[in-house]
């Protein structure tokens, strides 16, 4: 007969420091699950971009303070202080080349992590006011970098500057009259150097953190966003919640990690140098240029047209762009989120990204050059019905062609699809990355010859006959592309069958 | 996965962590002990840091792989291995 007495629990020795723990987490709850768990699909870096760009303005505070020990905001000593940093601070040069970098690496990171959410609708319903405060961060993050451009006080830095307050008084009103007022005051280089010291390091930082706030407590609210397909288009393994500690933590560490590996890799191969000190007399020698990142409105407002008279309209339509960003949650009200049955708006949001990095480089490559109009119009204008036929093709092929692959039989005739005789059936993933990854290719390589073209013709067109060799090259190169993305189109057709389809519907039709 | 697969990748993650830990360390090491005026100290500096934070990028990896699929990239292993090796050669170099 068994023993059914009841054996009272042995009571386990607890440690003292397990017994502190406990106790601490009994009242403060150290243990409890605070923040909402994410999903497994959310393991991937494009969720993160945000995150990132906040781990970027933490390394940017951090030297920052550093660097605000030994920085003094007035003209007399900004540059001395700046230059004592560099010389004699111990590892002085390597503070203010991470500061540098990391502020350009937080703003490439807003930017992509605006245009991916454009891309993947995550302005729609119910996450509206994540967008708008999203994008009250991204102008932040803008100001971060024209308020400690100036602090320098280098000849570089200055003139850039005074280029961009002489551009604020154009702006519509009251616009105009407020960001005059905030950031030049009396008119004084003092007070106009202690303006933006302030804003950069007081001013700003408050704002963002407060807009951090609010904007994570809506990501509590609302969640990581679903992906465009719908959560049905996923594994049970990838829709699965994971808690946000230890797993969402330690992936967070894991890229923040490789994104600070990466800055100070960059910070060695291109360590900063201080252009030499402002002063008025050698100004007028320096083309003034603003940072990479307003290099693409400065380059419209080199547009002979936007000249003059012309300024206001350009940086009114330029204000207007940026309006359009922020009420877009507003414009574009339809439920539809799927990438597939939003030809127009990824269209629309494509030809911006390509018109802002054509903008930035023709700009970087044209320091002081006016641009005149017919030059204006034939490169953004082709650049934008590049992208517009891409993004066509791209839609016919990825979305076309592919779907009826990954069903394995035709849309439109009944006829069943398959693979071509001696063809090793593909994953219609792995399918689509290689398609998605030729056509970058292919518009990467369409772009650059298309306009290093038409920069050859027009420089034909003022007589430079030089640029006849690069002219042939150029539209070899654009040539190849053409072939290429006929091929492409071809092994396609084969892959999905619709060539076969097609010439078996003719026979039947001629037949019948 | 099975049982013994597991129990051979959790082994072998170990002994990667091991070594990653003693390259932290080191890393560490000559953070603390480089002359922070010397000529070339900023990359050397720079270049120990990025290898402490790969480290510390790796281990975190290997922990989250393990411990939820139970398996780790050889890909990532070996592209972490490779990118601290040519840091610390760099680094070596700068100090040469």
């Amino acid at each position: 007969m068994a023993d059914t007495t009841e054996v009272p629990p042995r009571e386990e020795k607890i440690g003292l420091m397990a017994r502190a723990l406990s106790w601490f987490d009994s009242r403060l709850g150290l243990s409890y699950q605070l923040l909402r768990p994410a999903p497994q699909y959310s393991i991937n870096p494009f969720y993160w971009l945000g995150a990132l760009a906040t781990v970027a303005f933490v390394i940017q505070a951090v030297t920052g303070g550093i660097m605000m020990l030994y920085y003094v905001p007035d003209p007399t000593q900004a540059y001395t202080t700046t230059q004592y940093i560099f010389r004699n601070v111990s590892y002085g040069t390597f503070l203010e080349t991470i500061h540098l970098y990391t502020a350009y690496a937080m703003i490439m990171l807003a930017f992509m992590h605006l245009m991916r959410g454009y891309f993947v609708s995550v302005h729609k319903k119910p996450r509206e006011l994540m967008w708008v405060t999203g994008m009250v961060m991204g102008f932040v993050t803008l100001g971060f970098g024209f308020t400690g451009y100036l602090l320098p006080w280098t000849i570089v830095s200055k003139s850039a500057t005074d280029v961009g307050i002489g551009m604020m008084g154009a702006l519509p009103q009251p616009m105009a009259s407020f960001l005059t007022f905030l950031v030049v005051g009396s008119g004084s280089d003092a007070g106009e150097l202690l303006r933006f010291y302030d804003l950069h390091v007081f001013v700003l930082p408050a704002v963002l953190l407060v807009l951090l706030v609010v904007k994570m407590y809506m990501l509590e609210a609302h969640g990581v966003s679903e992906p465009t397909s719908g959560l049905g288009s996923l594994s049970q393994k990838k829709r699965k919640l994971i808690p946000i500690f230890p797993d969402v933590s330690f992936y967070l560490v894991e890229l923040a990690a490789l994104f600070g590996s990466a800055v100070i890799l960059v910070s060695v191969i291109f360590p900063l140098s201080l252009p030499p000190e402002y002063s008025a007399a050698i100004a007028g020698q320096y083309v003034s240029q603003p940072d990479w990142y307003f290099l693409w409105i400065y380059q419209i407002l080199k547009v002979s047209a936007f000249e003059q008279a012309g300024l206001p309209v350009a940086l009114t339509a330029v204000t207007l762009i940026f309006a359009a960003l922020v009420i877009l949650p507003f414009i574009d009200r339809g439920k539809v989120r799927n990438i597939r049955e939003r030809i127009v708006y990824i269209t629309l949001g494509a030809i911006f990204v390509a018109e802002v990095a054509v903008l930035a480089v023709w700009g970087y490559l044209t320091p002081g050059e006016a641009i005149p109009d017919e030059t204006a119009a034939l490169v953004l204008g082709g650049t934008a019905l590049l992208v517009t036929l891409c993004s066509l093709v791209a839609y016919k092929l990825v979305f076309g062609g592919l779907r009826r692959l990954a069903r394995g039989k035709s849309t439109n005739d009944g006829l069943a699809s398959k693979p071509p005789m001696g063809a090793t059936p593909a994953s219609p993933r792995a399918a689509a990355a290689w398609i998605a990854g030729m056509f970058v290719g292919l518009l990467v390589a369409g772009a650059f010859f298309t306009g290093n073209s038409i920069a050859d013709v027009v420089a034909l067109g003022l007589g430079a006959s030089t640029a006849l060799p690069s002219l042939a090259i150029s539209l070899t190169g654009l040539a190849l592309v053409v072939v290429g993305t006929m091929f492409l189109i071809y092994r396609l057709d084969l892959a999905t069958g619709s060539i076969r389809r097609r010439v078996r519907v003719f026979e039947l039709g001629w037949k019948g | 996965m099975s049982e013994r697969n597991t129990v051979v990748t959790e082994r072998m993650s170990l002994r990667i962590v091991s070594l990653l830990l003693l390259v932290a360390a080191f890393s560490v090491f000559v953070l603390w002990s480089v002359n922070p005026v010397g000529s070339g100290s900023e990359s050397t500096f720079a270049l120990f840091l990025a290898v402490d934070l790969i480290a510390v990028a790796m281990i975190s990896y290997i922990d989250r792989a393990v411990s939820r699929e139970g398996r780790i990239s050889r890909a990532a292993l070996i592209a972490g291995c490779f990118f601290i090796g040519f840091l610390v050669v760099g680094a070596l170099y700068l100090v040469g």
